[in-house]
């Protein structure tokens, strides 16, 4: 009789605890004595999927209006100082997040500055017509001021006929967001930024009866609004390969193909985390191997996942070595998927993904900032407690699977092609 | 609103740095000195090894970086792949670092991997081989990089701002070209790192959770070599020859946007005003609400950002502001800084200005301590340009009490109108 001990994939825990207040929010508090600091981060189940077609990059405009002050505290950034904290927001496709860290002795302020901007923002026409200059420089900034700038631009068109994935989070277009106004401002406040509509998680050095004394002092009163529901329409199976060819002025050519897969929840992105992993996660995957090292085609050769809630894509980006056809640089890419859909990777392959995924999943921990958005995102997604469960998801998956993911994803049909190539060839 | 109509304002403490000094080295039984950094609460470690090899120490542009890079491309008893190979199989990450001054590697190792993976660092840094092949695709990948960049508005114009600044023959001024690249060989490289590679001219720092765990497998990989006592050696000089200031244009064709960067001779870290220098660049450009920021961002909208920055090398300094702007408004952007540093030269700042930057630079010190991987990047900086371990807390004291009058001393004396390098970098 054997008795199985696993030793190596010993699993860390993040301990947390969770309460729904009156007014709908979600409050989740992870104790970390390991620092002088806490994070407050808010987010809000609310991102660029959830725009109007022909008003994209809204969401994120609305984060940058969130900075912009309200009756009782003009300028947000002042008491955040003032409290020796630092803090900022993101938004991508899925939702738009907002994080304060700052002494822990401070908490009480962080709790007050994000109760009040959830109610009492000031959307006053010169703040918004400001922010839409300032994201207006934003997207050259980051997207036309930037050789290969535009790539995931003109991938998310091509990849996405139907569902809102389609358009980036800056927006489709630099003239949707001179479109916005007062009034859509408004309405997209009211709608989303409700307590029931957002998920607050704490991480530091606190005590969570006191974090949710305050949560109840700060949010618990607040009219919990209308949870916005969601109906989005999903994307068509892809039934044939689509190709796009531009001409930029870089030195050199580039490819980007990307397939269709699962949402964040399914086997899918687990199995397909670890396969991209073992293709281009590192300077000894295949990828760096074969196609840069060994073939020689690309100068830089990766794969990954666009990570987001609902089915997403696997992207492969490559740059292209001097003088490679760009067809035969696809081609070798092809060969390394078909191997994939034929055979199991070697338990060497499996064990070093493994190991990284571990190290990288400690190294996550040791930020209380990183573990305060964590916890919120799986929350969003269904269950705090889903970060507690990733490891096993991970742990679990088997070259078996990984050859019949290969065979279901790396197909011709499920491909989009971009050949992004030098303006003077 | 009604949680804002009931409760009060929560009542501020003023934020204090806490503990800002770092440890006595502990010597390995060659000499090395090993800094040990603790208090993690995940099982890993992070051991950085640091060399003086940074571009100061360079005879021919470009071999600290790629005498660095080469380091994992081959040793006498592996190839590339298998190198690679063997440290990503450890998980750990393995992370190249060339800078002005110092050069080294930095690995973050599960702990129970650290044997393995010391094994590995000691090999690839003091046996590469710079095998020919290896070299050539890494030039290849570092060229059409390079190429890259050069269409980047932001990196022509910081080039022409450290040319401008500290002369094209300074290893900080020198300007790349795609043949330096090309005119590098292997040999010059094992020149570079036989001279500067040596266990007497390093140190290390282990940060994580008990930290000390490392010394023993130090010992075991790093002690047997060399017997010299470590003593660190004076840096050369880095030939400092400044071009006139002034005004500069560098075309990017086909640009959206252009960079604007204006800048001034520094100051060394050392230098009496170095700190009271820092506060003032935090005024100016160092925070969301600061100066440039409020004007250029919030009230003109130009810029999706612009930071100024006061910074040193060995033996000399640089102030610096930097932004990407839209081409139509790079010259009226020029003018408003122009203006917001003139009315720092001529107005105290207020004491409610004062005080939000003299807390948020103590959140920020308090930051920068923030856990054992922090630390360890803090203390590096100490070390490096022997500022003492007491520095921070000097740091903390200055913030504490720098005066709205002394601020403005400090913009009369080094943000001069007559000695700003201005460039912008962008389209016709």
């Amino acid at each position: 009789m054997f008795i199985l001990v696993s030793l190596t994939y010993f699993a860390f825990m993040i301990g947390f605890e969770r309460q729904m207040l009156a007014s709908g929010l979600r409050v989740i508090v992870h104790r970390d004595v390991g620092t002088p600091m806490v994070t407050t981060n808010i987010l809000y189940d609310a991102g660029a999927r959830d725009e109007d077609p022909e008003a994209t990059g809204f969401a994120h405009l609305f984060e940058h209006l969130m900075f912009e002050g309200t009756r009782e505290v003009p300028l947000f950034d002042v008491p955040v100082m003032m409290a020796g904290g630092e803090n900022n927001a993101f938004t991508n496709n899925d939702l738009t997040n907002y994080y304060i860290t700052l002494p822990a002795n401070n908490i009480e302020t962080a709790f007050w500055l994000e109760s009040d901007r959830m109610r009492g923002l000031d959307l006053a026409g010169e703040r918004l017509d400001n922010q839409k200059s300032v994201v207006t420089e934003e997207f050259r900034q980051r997207y036309l001021n930037q050789p290969y700038g535009d790539l995931l631009l003109l991938l998310r068109p091509l990849a996405y006929r139907v569902h809102p994935y389609r358009w980036p989070a800056i927006g489709m277009d630099i003239s949707h967001i001179e479109k916005a106004n007062s009034v859509s401002a408004r309405r997209f406040y009211d709608r989303f930024y409700t307590p029931s509509n957002a998920i607050l998680s704490v991480a530091g050095n606190v005590d969570p009866d006191r974090v949710f004394r305050l949560a109840e002092k700060w949010f618990g009163t607040m009219a919990p609004g209308e949870r916005p529901e969601r109906k989005l329409p999903p994307e068509p199976e892809q039934s044939e390969r689509r190709e796009l060819t531009v001409h930029r002025t870089v030195p050199a050519a580039h490819l980007v193909m990307a397939f269709h897969m699962g949402d964040r929840l399914s086997r899918d992105f687990y199995i397909l985390d670890l396969l991209t992993d073992i293709l281009a996660g590192c300077d000894s995957a295949r990828f760096q191997s074969i196609l840069v090292r060994q073939k020689e085609l690309f100068s830089d050769a990766d794969i990954y996942l666009s990570g987001e809630a609902d089915p997403g894509l696997v992207i492969f980006s490559g740059r292209l070595s001097n003088g490679t056809d760009i067809r035969k640089a696809e081609e070798a890419v092809i060969t390394e998927f078909d191997r994939l859909a034929r055979e199991h990777v070697t338990p060497a392959e499996l064990d070093k993904a493994r190991n990284r995924y571990e190290s990288h999943r400690l190294m996550s921990y040791m930020s209380a900032s990183n573990k305060a958005f964590s916890l919120a995102y799986h929350e969003v997604l269904g269950d705090a407690d889903g970060i507690n469960r990733e490891n096993e998801q991970y742990m679990s998956v088997t070259e078996d699977e990984m050859v019949s993911v290969s065979q279901r994803t790396f197909r011709p049909e499920n491909t989009s092609v971009i050949y992004y190539l030098p303006e003077n060839r | 609103m009604s949680a804002q109509k009931i409760n009060k304002v929560p009542e501020i403490i003023t934020p204090s740095p806490g503990d800002t000094t770092f440890p006595e080295a502990i010597h390995l039984g060659n000499g090395i000195p090993v800094y040990l950094i603790g208090n993690g609460t995940v099982d890993l470690l992070r051991v950085e090894f640091v060399f003086p090899a940074g571009q100061v120490m360079e005879e021919r542009h470009l071999e600290a970086s790629t005498a660095n890079a080469m380091l994992t491309e081959g040793t006498a008893t592996h190839d590339a792949t298998a190198i690679n190979d063997l440290i990503d199989s450890t998980g750990a990450a393995l992370t190249h670092a060339a800078e002005k001054d110092t050069a080294g590697l930095v690995t973050v190792t599960l702990t129970r991997k650290l044997d393995e993976v010391m094994a590995l660092a000691q090999e690839v840094m003091f046996s590469p081989s710079f095998p020919d092949n290896e070299f050539r695709m890494l030039t290849d990948r570092r060229v059409q990089a390079f190429l890259t960049n050069r269409q980047k508005t932001s990196v022509v114009a910081r080039e022409a701002f450290y040319e401008a600044l500290c002369g094209a023959t300074s290893p900080y001024g020198r300007i790349t070209r795609e043949e330096d690249y090309r005119s590098l060989s292997t040999d010059d490289l094992r020149r570079f790192h036989g001279k500067h590679y040596r266990p007497d001219n390093m140190y290390i720092t282990v940060a994580g959770r008990e930290p000390w765990q490392a010394l023993s497998v130090l010992e075991k990989y790093f002690s047997a070599a060399g017997t010299g006592r470590w003593q660190k050696a004076p840096l050369p000089d880095p030939g400092i020859d400044p071009s006139e200031p002034g005004f500069m244009f560098r075309e990017v064709p086909n640009s959206v946007q252009s960079t604007v960067r204006m800048g001034w001779r520094g100051i060394t870290r050392n230098h009496p005003d170095y700190l009271e220098l820092q506060v003032a660049t935090m005024i100016l450009g160092g925070y969301f609400g600061s100066r440039l920021m409020r004007r250029i961002r919030e009230e003109k909208g130009y810029t999706y950002g612009i930071h100024a920055v006061a910074g040193a090398f060995h033996g000399t300094g640089y102030i610096t502001i930097m932004t990407d702007v839209a081409n139509a408004y790079r010259d009226e952007t020029l003018g408003e800084i122009r203006n917001e540093i003139d009315k720092l030269r001529n107005e105290e700042v207020s004491d409610d200005e004062m005080t939000l930057v003299r807390n948020h630079l103590m959140g920020e010190i308090a930051r920068m301590f923030d856990g054992p991987f922090a630390v360890a990047d803090a203390i590096r900086g100490m070390i490096d340009y022997d500022t003492g371990s007491v520095y921070y807390t000097r740091f903390a004291e200055t913030v504490r009490t720098v005066t709205p009058r002394r601020i403005r001393e400090v913009f009369n004396t080094w943000f001069n109108p007559g000695e700003a390098y201005e460039i912008i970098a962008g389209g016709r």
